[in-house]
């Protein structure tokens, strides 16, 4: 604890870490924190983005000589494998998502995110997902595919054992944490800042933040499809990318680039996040062109989804299709530019610090810009047919990598450190590690460049001698080793330092940002009271800042209530609108890991009455999270002396939990938008593409139970425009009309699934439609549920008049469930009856 | 003068991009060369920028015989040193120039000069119409080796393939198994073999010659081993062995 | 129409590209796939010119709302400074949009469709 907490207001603060603190011994696993999740999902990152390296180290051993025959193909393609999955999926997101959750609600001048079980939940998912990925390299039956496992390789034929299934169980697995922070993260920046904050004043990194997030939201979901497929194709044999029956294997590569290309944007966007943040405190000016870099993020954004197709330039597309993705992939180029220069004119027009994080920020800048000059080159699609798939590629990728995400990754622990442990870095050690890693980093992947030219595939083993590529892969293998040492020295400086530091002052850097403000190392509720903010700058224009919060002297500084508490904003003015109110330790979201982490494991395992079972689990804990919401005695019950304005947030009709479910149906929605296009897409390109004479499903029973779902929807609607006008006349009769006539077209709708005369193993068109119905399926039964849910909670007094919160978040649920039915019914049933007829 | 030969000879090599044989592969050489020359100037002036930029008002207090080792504490001074150079105003035009000229007029301008070389590039690798008659060969991939015919003369091979130097060959590429990718580095671009599709490559080696090929797309366990070999035979020698192998079969 | 200060702007031409986009790489798929035409035709077939065409709609509306974004936010004008910002970066979105839907547009003019 540092100095601005004085005897007077010990006292105070004592009684917010009774509120927010965590619980003791083992219960720390029931934490639910932003700032304890946060350094855990870092840490948990950077262990496995060691083992990914230790993976490297050996790839770089066995290519280091001709003809080697240390590590034999069999191993050799399961380490190529699991470097690249390790680090994309358990290494790179995690750390970022973990570094923006950590920063941005004390970016923020707010308490937590929004959503705090969800960061538990999260973090168990991605802790227990990597478990079960890396765990599979142990038993030596890791997947071998490489990491965009392309079809036909990876289907049941081809990779007969059980390594594809551990990639595609576990990364969905990873990913549902990965979307939820995303989800949460979205949310939080844009409905609890603190009073004042408007759009155009916030934090630049919380914009990048809200960039990558948002990305994420359209980003994963086409591979958790194309992943459900495969796995579905591998475990119950229904085709959508074989070629016998109507797949194509192209599907696969479409949809895994759909992710994988915005997935690098998603990368870059927090660590640019970081440069933008160090540059104008290191050049003590305020950032240059903040408009230019929002816009640019907002452009890169969208740009990225546009470019998928360039990882496919040699798969055979016509030249005029390839052509405007490589305009696109080119045009990126733009933003990336804009950001680059607007960082040149601050510091151009600032005065310099030099210190290790702008070392690693000027090392960013050299490796990045060059990795993005050979992205401009790759392109080029004719240039792109000579050295796709080469080592060019690699060295490319690394350069982008390395350079625009884990130099400016550990540029920004170096500036964060005295946050984590109230300690600044050394100066020498640092120097060196830097060099090192610098140094060995452009000695293995400088060279690889012309490997790549020279001839050299990717993911080959071993090679003959006399090709020209022995002195090359040598150096790049001695480079690899001199980087390792940079990294281990790395570590060494941060352990070091946590012992040896120099204690940290106030704002060490002298910056500008809230996050500054707290105490050293950070408090579990950040701030005691929360300030009016009317500056991009709140400590450069108030110095004394940290000290008015401590003492009280802002917003929410009473905790008689015992309740955690923190602003919600309006998303664009930033003007105080409720008070949200957010959960406490909770032991429900390590319950709700394990189950899924068992539903995992069981399908792994094809035990599918366990997997049944595990999944109805989880359901009920996630039932009781929701029960423990709103006026339920866990969370904030209605006592005499509320608030009144602005009031506390499940008292409204508009809070966070409406908002997260907008962004959740989003993602949900690119999930369905992704099948959709699979649908559309078979139906034109696949090869052997073929239609069932008689269509395969009853129409009239389907059309009666398209009636029925939006009959449903009636009394819910007038219930919902009752509770907004304040009243709750028959609220819960009309739930509980609304769940059984939900009710009625669920069992009309499976019976229509189970009377379907599908054929999902042989036709790709049966396989989808089939995949259609389960969805159209789980979500219309998910609505029952919840509504019926609803209904009791109306019965317990938890929903009513003055709390209409919880139906007013449900409400576009039901409206997608209609949308995705009516939609699913036009597309998949009555467009090919009109082609057919045609 | 000394390095030009060093380089070239570093540069050869039976699978090099750089050592091409053919008029697609000269084509990509080319390409290269030109971009690489580019970038390069590219990457020096912006990290130049970059480094004149970050030491340009440490240099001019350092003119100013302040003190140039200001502790820490002290920064501020420097801030407001920095911000009297520039006003508000001042820093508004330095930045519009930097990044309208930087981030919106360089890259664009580098985009259309790429793509005004790089279109037609690509548009005459591509197997388009010609007037006289291509020789067709069918590859096929194959777990871990590629089956290779001849439409027309009756000829199955194996790993190897003969062509007639001088003249384009269309290549009819799919695939038996899993994806599998073509490629001959001296002659030209990769091109992938897909179950289900055929896709058409046009090549052409220059002179006589044996040619060496490999699979580029990860195909599984012995990927690394999924070599071919391209032997350009003059026109009276192609005719030969096309004679010579259909007498075999 | 609504106010040019709406935060929707930020995005909205770049959601229009992303849908134009679409129907530019969907429609030339499902034609080469449905009825191509003739390869001798080269970059003169009608699928080049109702793309040409489309490309150019998209880019006047882009360029129109931007402008008119800009206008609304100029200094004079009578937006808070919280509107003028998102007017301001909403004119750029839009007009940064226009200038990548021109390019990615203008291959249509040089290239065969099917090939």
């Amino acid at each position: 604890m540092t100095d601005h907490i004085n005897p007077r207001n010990e006292e105070l603060h004592q009684r917010f870490e009774a509120v927010w603190g965590k619980l003791p011994g083992w219960g720390t696993l029931a934490a639910v924190n932003h700032t304890t999740i946060g350094v855990r999902f870092m840490v948990t990152g950077m262990a496995f983005f060691l083992f990914g390296g230790l993976l490297a180290m050996l790839m770089r051993t066995q290519l280091a000589l001709p003809g080697q025959d240390i590590i034999g193909p069999e191993v050799y393609n399961q380490l190529f494998t699991m470097h690249g999955t390790v680090m994309m999926f358990l290494f790179a997101i995690p750390v970022l998502e973990g570094l923006a959750m950590y920063l941005v609600p004390k970016m923020l001048g707010s308490r937590d995110l929004v959503f705090p079980r969800i960061s538990s939940l999260g973090y168990y998912c991605y802790l227990f997902g990597g478990l079960i990925i890396v765990f599979s390299l142990a038993l030596g039956i890791a997947p071998s595919s490489g990491w965009f496992m392309y079809t036909p390789l990876t289907d049941a034929t081809y990779s007969p054992g059980r390594g594809p299934d551990f990639w595609l169980l576990g990364i969905t697995f990873v990913e549902i944490s990965a979307i939820s922070a995303g989800v949460e993260l979205v949310v939080s920046i844009l409905r609890s800042r603190a009073s004042g904050m408007s759009l155009g004043k916030m934090p630049i990194f919380c914009w990048y933040i809200l960039g990558m997030s948002l990305m994420i939201i359209f980003g994963f979901p086409p591979l958790v499809l194309a992943s459900i497929l495969l796995e579905l194709e591998r475990a119950a044999g229904m085709v959508f990318f074989s070629v016998a029956g109507g797949g194509d294997p192209l599907l696969w590569q479409h949809l895994f680039w759909m992710f994988g290309h915005p997935e690098v944007y998603i990368l870059f966007l927090p660590a640019a996040g970081i440069v933008s943040t160090l540059i104008p405190v290191f050049a003590g000016r305020p950032l240059v062109g903040y408009r230019w870099i929002v816009l640019s993020i907002i452009l890169m954004g969208f740009i990225s989804f546009g470019l998928w197709v360039h990882h496919m330039f040699t798969v055979g597309i016509p030249q005029l299709a390839q052509a405007f993705f490589s305009v696109a992939s080119m045009l990126v180029a733009v933003p990336t530019a804009i950001q680059l220069f607007a960082w040149l004119a601050t510091l151009w027009t600032g005065r310099v610090v030099y210190n290790l994080p702008m070392l690693w920020i000027f090392g960013f800048l050299v490796v990045f810009v060059c990795g993005g000059l050979t992205g401009v080159m790759l392109a080029l699609v004719p240039f792109n047919w000579q050295v796709h798939d080469t080592h060019f590629v690699v060295a490319h990728m690394h350069y982008v990598l390395v350079g625009g995400m884990l130099f400016p990754l550990i540029a920004g622990f170096y500036y964060w450190l005295p946050h984590f442990s109230g300690r600044m870095p050394s100066e020498r050690f640092g120097r060196w590690g830097f060099w090192l890693t610098f140094g060995g980093f452009n000695l293995t992947f400088l060279l690889m460049h012309l490997t790549g030219l020279l001839g050299m595939p990717r993911r080959i083993y071993t090679y003959e001698a006399g090709l020209g590529w022995d002195w090359l892969n040598l150096l790049s293998s001695v480079g690899g080793f001199v980087m390792a040492m940079g990294v281990a020295m790395l570590i060494v400086d941060f352990a070091l330092h946590f012992r040896f530091g120099r204690r940290a002052g106030e704002n060490p850097w002298h910056a500008d940002t809230l996050e500054w403000a707290t105490t050293m190392p950070a408090s579990s509720y950040n701030f005691v009271s929360l300030p009016d903010i009317r500056s991009r700058h709140p400590l450069w224009d108030d110095p004394q800042l940290p000290h008015s919060i401590a003492a009280g002297e802002h917003g929410l500084a009473d905790i008689d209530h015992i309740r955690r508490e923190t602003w919600g904003t309006d998303a664009v003015t930033g003007e105080v609108r409720e008070i949200l109110h957010l959960p406490s330790n909770s032991w429900l979201p390590l319950q709700a890991a394990l189950l899924i982490a068992l539903l995992c494991i069981s399908l792994l395992l094809r035990i599918y009455p366990l997997a049944l079972f595990a999944t109805i689990a989880a359901l009920l804990i996630l039932l009781r999270w929701s029960w423990h919401n709103g006026a339920h005695p866990r969370a904030a019950p209605v006592t005499g002396n509320e608030p009144a304005a602005p009031s506390l947030h499940s008292r409204t009709c508009d809070g966070p939990g409406l908002w997260g479910m907008v962004v959740t149906l989003m993602a949900n929605g690119t999930l369905y938008a992704s099948l959709l296009f699979g649908w559309f897409y078979l139906w034109t390109a696949a090869p052997q593409w073929s239609v069932p004479e008689e269509g395969p499903i009853a129409l009239w029973p389907l059309l009666a139970s398209g009636l029925l779902l939006s009959t449903a929807a009636l009394p819910y609607r007038s219930a919902l425009a009752e509770l907004r006008m304040g009243g709750d006349r028959r609220l819960q009769s009309r739930l509980w009309t609304a769940a059984g006539l939900g009710l009625g077209h669920v069992a009309l709708l499976l019976w229509v699934l189970l009377g379907a005369s599908l054929a999902p193993q042989t036709l790709a068109h049966d396989a989808v439609l089939c995949v259609m119905l389960i969805y159209l399926l789980l979500h219309s039964g998910l609505a029952v549920i919840l509504t019926a849910l609803q209904a009791l909670r109306v019965r317990c007094g938890y929903v009513g008049r003055k709390l209409p919160y919880e139906p007013v978040v449900l409400w576009p649920f039901w409206l997608y469930t209609l949308g995705v039915f009516w939609l699913g019914f036009v597309a998949f049933i009555l467009l090919p009856m009109a082609w057919g007829d045609a | 003068m000394v390095i030009i030969p060093l380089l070239m000879a570093g540069c050869a090599g039976p699978f090099s991009t750089l050592d091409p044989a053919g008029p697609s592969a000269s084509a990509v050489a080319g390409l290269w060369w030109g971009m690489f020359a580019a970038a390069t100037a590219v990457l020096l002036a912006v990290v130049g920028l970059w480094l004149y930029a970050a030491g340009r008002t440490q240099r001019e207090l350092n003119r100013k015989e302040l003190n140039s080792e200001l502790p820490n504490s002290e920064r501020l001074d420097g801030e407001r040193l920095s911000r009297e150079k520039f006003s508000d105003e001042q820093a508004v035009r330095i930045h519009r120039r930097w990044i309208i000229g930087g981030g919106l007029i360089l890259p664009v301008t580098a985009i259309v000069l790429l793509l005004t070389f790089g279109i037609p590039v690509g548009h005459n690798m591509l197997p388009l119409p010609v007037k006289e008659e291509v020789l067709r060969i069918d590859v096929t991939g194959h777990q871990w080796w590629w089956q290779v015919n001849y439409p027309d003369g009756g000829v199955e091979l194996r790993d190897e393939l003969h062509i007639p130097a001088g003249v384009a060959v269309d290549l009819y590429l799919t695939s038996a198994d899993v994806v599998h990718s073509f490629w001959v580095p001296r002659l030209g671009g990769k091109l992938d073999m897909l179950p289900g599709r055929t896709n058409i490559l046009r090549l052409r080696a220059d002179e006589p010659g044996t040619y060496r090929g490999q699979c580029a797309e990860f195909c599984g366990l012995h990927h690394a081993h999924m070599q071919f070999t391209v032997t350009a035979h003059s026109a009276a020698d192609f005719a030969a062995w096309l004679a010579e192998a259909r007498t075999d079969d | 129409m609504w106010s040019p200060f709406h935060p929707l702007h930020l995005v909205l031409g770049l959601i229009v590209w992303a849908a134009w986009f679409v129907a530019m790489y969907g429609g030339l798929s499902v034609v080469c796939s449905v009825a191509p035409p003739a390869p001798a035709l080269g970059a003169r077939t009608w699928i080049n010119a109702a793309l040409l065409a489309l490309t150019a709609v998209i880019t006047a509306l882009l360029l129109i709302q931007g402008w008119r974004c800009w206008r609304a936010s100029a200094p004079a004008g009578e937006g808070s400074p919280n509107q003028r910002f998102i007017g301001r970066v909403a004119a750029g979105a839009y007009l940064l949009t226009a200038v990548s839907t021109l390019m990615i547009g203008l291959p249509v003019i040089v290239l065969p469709p099917c090939l």
